[in-house]
């Protein structure tokens, strides 16, 4: 059983004229890390939105197809059940923190649940040590910064014990040096928890290589999905649809319309490195020096 | 600046350890109508003014700092100045009569009027200053949810609460940006600068209607309104010190009650 199924799903908001999902397909399985890429207005949240039945039970719209997650059907399920299966985070924290301290913000999740009070107490503790912000119980979320807020999301959710995260433009508004953390945060849970792991962006430049799948989408469709070097071995693939492909690409690129040799594919820092030395000490009167 | 004044404004509430931060916000609470209601019943200006100096001495138990105090006093200490020296002007009843400005009787009946009436003011806005000095937004909603407000209610005063800095920031990075753009808000005749502010009120209520959506998605997605039963991590529980606490509150309000209305005192 994989962890999202979605067949032939096509969402329509009430007003529009075209369809915001349209007919898109997409498997998932457990354990699993897919990236989702695409500019604005491609659908990307509207996908998120079904993970959790967030669509089609509170933001009204037409839905066609199916949509399953870990064997539920998210159109019979509540968002309250769903809850429990998927783990959604927002692109602005502080939106999504509503609660007068961080130790609250954790708990709401269970408490709506009406699980125990011990329970919820082991739970908070745990999803806060998880995001390292344990001993940040009583500070008000505002007082957090933006990287400290968007961890404290991903702790709300986790609270729920989800088996998948749905992460929206999570690191909108963060630096890189944030959104390196937060990802290797998610990958944590992925190795220990075996976290199924969605996150949604709208560039590629640190997520590419912790995601297991890319996958393309543009007008609503998912135009193309792989393995992140042969996605990502096609930066115009990327243009075409809006979002920039990651600088290290585009150096492998521009290197190799120069300088020719063999294409580099690696998409990690050290790997291209690498790489390049490899194409260069390929050239006569170039040496490379190794370190 | 305007984000620091909001919040000043909004939560007075500054952390200490007295006793008063201590007890439990439910008989805080209990306290803080009780005593309304004894300053109402009262109606000699001495037992009111001893009232009051009651009142001044939880005040500065709460031990809140000098100026946090004095942001608060100074507005209670201008109305009740403004009630003593308006009362007399109109309300010319009683005699003896001390002075007469043509149309204007100032008598002395009146003038002790005035002075009970802001000595009552005084009470009523102080005691309230008590319970926001010592209680905690937090700890204030919790209160009134485990009495009975609705958790709905108590979750829509929270994040009203909540909000109100980050509207602050917004208005003021919107001011900002149209400042910098060259809009002069502050300048121009009255309807002028109430139709500039028009400019800053749009955005704002239009950033006001994007947050609220996140925020209907963010609480379904964490199972808001899932179950009727829900359970609480926290919840305030009355101690031994809190039910002597109430028993003295009890008592501030049944005991005068009782010399008044049952022995007569005219208190």
């Amino acid at each position: 059983m994989n962890a999202l199924r979605m067949r032939d799903v096509s969402v329509r908001y009430p007003d529009a004229d075209r369809d915001s999902l349209d007919s898109v397909s997409l498997d998932i399985a457990r354990g699993e890390w897919v990236l989702l890429l695409g500019a604005n207005g491609a659908g990307k949240s509207t996908l998120c939105m079904l993970t959790n039945g967030l669509i089609p039970h509170v933001v009204k719209c037409s839905l066609k197809g199916q949509v399953e997650v870990f064997g539920k059907d998210v159109a019979r399920h509540s968002v309250a059940t769903l809850s429990t299966k998927v783990g959604i985070v927002f692109q602005e924290p502080e939106n999504q923190l509503f609660c007068m301290s961080a130790e609250e913000e954790v708990a709401f999740g269970p408490e709506n649940l009406a699980i125990d009070r011990e329970e919820i107490a082991a739970r908070v503790e745990w999803a806060l040590e998880t995001v390292g912000l344990l001993g940040c119980n009583d500070r008000p979320p505002s007082s957090l910064s933006g990287g400290q807020k968007q961890r404290l999301a991903i702790a709300a959710a986790l609270s729920m014990r989800p088996e998948m995260l749905v992460l929206d433009e999570p690191t909108y508004a963060l630096d890189p040096i944030g959104r390196i953390e937060l990802y290797s945060l998610l990958a944590d849970l992925k190795k220990k928890h075996n976290m199924t792991v969605l996150v949604v962006e709208r560039d590629a430049e640190e997520a590419a290589a912790f995601a297991d799948r890319i996958a393309l989408m543009s007008e609503g469709r998912i135009v193309r999905t792989g393995r992140p070097k042969e996605v990502l071995a096609d930066p115009n693939a990327l243009r075409f649809i809006g979002v920039p492909p990651p600088q290290l690409c585009e150096f492998s690129e521009a290197l190799y319309t120069r300088v020719g040799g063999p294409k580099i594919d690696s998409i990690t820092l050290e790997a291209v490195a690498r790489e390049i030395s490899t194409v260069l000490s390929a050239k006569k009167g170039v040496e490379v020096i190794h370190p | 600046m305007g984000c620091q004044n909001m919040t000043g404004f909004v939560d007075l509430y500054s952390e200490g350890g007295t006793f008063l931060h201590r007890i439990d916000a439910r008989v805080k609470i209990v306290a803080v109508l009780f005593l309304s209601v004894l300053a109402f019943l009262l109606s000699n200006v001495y037992s009111l003014t001893l009232l009051l100096a009651f009142i001044f001495i939880l005040l500065f138990l709460a031990r809140a700092s000098l100026s946090r105090t004095w942001f608060a006093l100074r507005f209670v200490i201008r109305f009740m100045v403004l009630i003593v020296v308006l009362w007399p002007i109109f309300d010319p009843s009683g005699t003896p009569v001390w002075a007469t400005f043509g149309p204007v009787k100032i008598t002395e009946p009146a003038v002790w009027r005035g002075v009970t009436s802001a000595v009552r003011v005084g009470c009523l806005a102080c005691v309230w200053y008590i319970l926001m000095f010592t209680t905690s937004q937090r700890d204030l909603v919790r209160a009134l949810v485990k009495m009975g407000l609705r958790f709905d209610f108590g979750l829509a005063l929270a994040i009203s609460l909540r909000f109100l800095p980050t509207f602050s920031a917004t208005i003021d990075s919107i001011k900002d940006a149209e400042r910098a753009r060259g809009m002069e808000l502050d300048k121009g005749s009255l309807l002028k600068r109430s139709r500039n502010y028009v400019a800053i009120l749009v955005p704002t209520i239009v950033s006001a209607l994007r947050s609220a959506d996140t925020l209907s998605l963010a609480l379904h997605s964490r199972a808001y309104g899932a179950r009727a039963d829900r359970t609480y991590l926290r919840e305030p529980k009355m101690r031994r010190q809190d039910a002597a606490a109430l028993s003295v509150v009890i008592a501030l309000l049944v005991v005068p009650v009782f010399f008044k209305f049952v022995l007569g005192v005219p208190l």
